[in-house]
């Protein structure tokens, strides 16, 4: 999605790209959007939750196309293929993995830098808003297309002060492969 | 010595930004305001005298008018923004040196107007674009005037 620099992802297949600032711009009127179309704060965040969920669930299958990666055997590996491939693929930013819970179910993504969020300041009657709420629906979505049902929430955002991004996933259920067809269909 | 007072006032001749940079008194104020109000004149009449139909449009204007304690640089925008610097340097000012602040301020406006929850000809309030002009005019402070350049 975004102009990939020198250093960006690793092996990550070229996609197509857009302009960086076209990009936040866009994604920035999107929020303010919402906001005068809902008027209720915590009503946006659901929304965009929504509509990252709703990419996430299409993105996935992209993703799954062009990345050459293997079957992931756990949860860690599913963890660290998000932030290490799919990020880069589709936003040209990495995050660490870091803060596993002792049972391996929960861990935080870690971001940095947020091409969503160049130039933007919250003003204090938004506090509340989770402007980057998008990317946490697209990974649930993302994901429970490979059946792994998690939550996801940011824990500290920049925006808010915090020094960094941090996005928390916590696995609620990973279901076997079913087949909604039977051999003798 | 150095930048006195950064504003950035709107097409519309609506005062957006107007910062005294050491603390100032009420009073200090109003004689800002009044310094900046007299130099939008001198704004019109440097783009008229300046711009022929054929001239390059060039956004730095120069200085604009020297008073008692400052002297009133501007720079214009194609979007009619003007930004203006009062200095109160008492040697010779390197034109230089006083575009280049001109540059980023211009940057840190395109930045801060990128904001989607700024509001648009409204005053700019917000404590990033503060804490950028404070860096822009300490860098100036540091280094510019008196070698007339610093890195860009």
């Amino acid at each position: 999605m975004l102009r990939s620099g020198p250093t960006g992802a690793r092996n990550a297949p070229a996609l197509e790209q857009i302009n960086a600032e076209v990009f936040t711009l866009t994604y920035g009127s999107i929020v303010r959007q919402l906001i005068s179309d809902y008027e209720d704060i915590e009503e946006v965040n659901k929304q965009l939750e929504q509509m990252g969920y709703n990419m996430g669930i299409r993105l996935v299958d992209e993703f799954l196309a062009k990345a050459k990666i293997s079957r992931c055997s756990s949860f860690r590996d599913t963890a660290d293929v998000v932030a290490k491939q799919a990020l880069p693929m589709f936003l040209n930013v990495t995050a660490n993995v870091t803060n596993w819970s002792p049972d391996q179910t929960e861990c935080s993504l870690v971001l940095t830098d947020n091409p969503l969020a160049d130039f933007v300041e919250l003003p204090d009657e938004y506090r509340e808003l989770r402007y980057c709420n998008v990317l946490a629906g697209v990974v649930r979505g993302a994901l429970e297309m490979v059946n792994m049902e998690v939550e996801c929430r940011w824990v500290s955002d920049m925006l808010r002060g915090d020094d960094c991004y941090e996005l928390r996933l916590k696995l609620k259920e990973h279901r076997d492969e079913k087949f909604p067809y039977k051999d003798d269909d | 010595m150095g930048i006195a007072c950064v504003a950035f006032i709107g097409p519309q001749n609506n005062p957006m930004y107007l910062r005294s940079i050491d603390p100032a008194s009420d009073d200090l104020y109003m004689k800002l305001h009044y310094v900046i109000h007299c130099a939008l004149d001198a704004v019109e009449e440097k783009v008229l005298l300046k711009r022929g139909p054929g001239d390059s449009q060039d956004a730095y204007l120069g200085l604009l008018y020297p008073t008692e304690d400052y002297k009133v640089y501007g720079y214009l925008t194609n979007t009619h923004v003007k930004v203006l610097l009062l200095l109160d340097d008492e040697g010779a000012v390197k034109d230089e040196a006083v575009m280049r602040v001109f540059r980023r301020l211009h940057g840190l406006y395109v930045d801060t107007a990128s904001n989607p929850f700024h509001k648009f000809g409204l005053p700019l309030s917000s404590p990033r674009f503060d804490a950028a002009v404070d860096g822009v005019v300490s860098i100036y402070r540091g280094a510019g005037a008196s070698q007339g350049g610093f890195m860009t």
